[in-house]
């Protein structure tokens, strides 16, 4: 019974955004260690703003999943069998007959595409 | 093509009988030879049509099919057994059954040539040997529950319910989640005039599965008759003023699940509903 949503666009974007910030800090933080490397300098840690650029990045993104993803599934079990037909639950395709009607009903009728 | 191939996927998984969508879809691919694009699939989907193509009598498929397959699998006693079955759609269960014979005395422990015997005894018209058969074979493979399920089917043939309802007992202790095994057993149970079991088995039916239309309409069978007869000195027995509750929730909930259906069906489930 679930609801089919309409694609939350702004949920999109939201995620696409956060990628990118998300890119752009680890980007920076290579540039930048790759400034340290050459400037050989010792300081440990990352600028404030890479950190800044990170954790707002993380949490915009995290929204957008939040507003993407679908309506959640019932966790029990009895909801999935409720939907399957009787035949497949009483199915027992190891115990087949052929001496059924079948074969005389099907036998001159052209199967169409 | 991708379309049909995952339609037959599909059917392989729910088990559901429908040879003739099965054909339909499969014939083309088979005789196309599009079906060897799908790799280790293509040797199920032969499989699948030629079943599906004995159950439609299209005897020249189901052979080709089933060469094919040889050539791919020579001796193997799946393929073997498929010729067998070929054997059985045309009638002749004599040699039928000298393949499956010589399947098992190879591998005494091939389920599928064991459960293909079985099928072969009742179609030969000798359902107390079928029966047998199958009792014999449930010893070794107690689990499982198809065998189970066609025991009970071959029972309730011969009209044995309380056999019938034994072997349900086991497929629900197998599979107690499906609803349909619960309503099986209680119809069998409403059949043996065990109304008060029955009852408790329909409800849980409509437990397992809401709004349960057959379950609905076992409750309310199994209410009213409970209701005519003089109240039960048995004190495990439902008391009256719980069936008469339980009576009247069936009946709320069948004529609210055939809100939504046509005005002609409401009416005759109406209609039963005030005669009972």
């Amino acid at each position: 019974m679930a609801v089919q949503q309409s694609p939350s666009y702004f949920g999109k974007l939201a995620c696409l955004f956060g990628f990118l910030l998300l890119f752009h800090s680890g980007y920076s933080t290579f540039e930048h260690l790759s400034y340290l490397k050459a400037v050989d300098g010792h300081e440990s840690g990352l600028p404030t703003d890479i950190v800044v650029e990170l954790l707002v990045s993380v949490a915009i993104f995290g929204l957008g999943i939040v507003l993407v993803a679908d309506n959640f599934k019932e966790i029990l079990m009895e909801t999935e069998m409720a939907k399957q037909s009787i035949e497949s639950l009483d199915a027992r395709p190891s115990f087949y007959s052929f001496n059924h009607r079948g074969r005389a009903v099907f036998r001159n009728v052209v199967l169409k595409k | 093509m991708v379309n049909a191939a995952k339609v037959l996927q599909d059917l392989r998984a729910s088990a559901e009988r429908k040879p003739d969508v099965v054909v339909r879809l499969g014939k083309p691919l088979v005789e196309n030879g599009a079906v060897k694009k799908l790799d280790a699939d293509a040797w199920l989907v032969y499989e699948q049509v030629a079943i599906a193509a004995l159950d439609v009598g299209d005897d020249a498929l189901a052979q080709r099919c089933i060469q094919a397959l040889e050539q791919k699998f020579p001796g193997s006693a799946r393929v073997r057994r498929l010729h067998g079955m070929k054997l059985e759609a045309e009638g002749e269960l004599i040699q039928a059954g000298e393949i499956y014979k010589a399947i098992l005395q190879e591998d005494e422990t091939n389920i599928l040539a064991a459960k293909r015997q079985v099928m072969l005894l009742r179609a030969m018209g000798l359902p107390s040997d079928a029966i047998s058969a199958l009792v014999k074979y449930l010893d070794i493979n107690y689990t499982d529950f198809e065998g189970w399920l066609q025991l009970a089917d071959l029972y309730l043939e011969q009209l044995m319910y309380s056999q019938a309802a034994f072997c349900m007992e086991e497929v629900i202790m197998l599979q107690p989640q499906n609803h349909i095994f619960h309503l099986k057993y209680a119809e069998i149970l409403y059949s043996q005039q065990s109304i008060g079991l029955a009852l408790k088995q329909f409800c849980r039916v409509v437990e397992l599965c809401k709004d349960h239309v057959r379950g609905l309409y076992g409750i309310k069978l199994c209410t009213s008759h409970l209701l005519k007869l003089s109240p039960s000195k048995d004190s495990t027995a439902t008391s009256q003023e719980d069936l008469k509750a339980i009576d009247l929730l069936a009946t709320e909930r069948l004529i609210a699940t055939y809100n939504a259906a046509s005005s002609s069906t409401k009416s005759v489930s109406t209609k039963w509903i005030e005669n009972l």
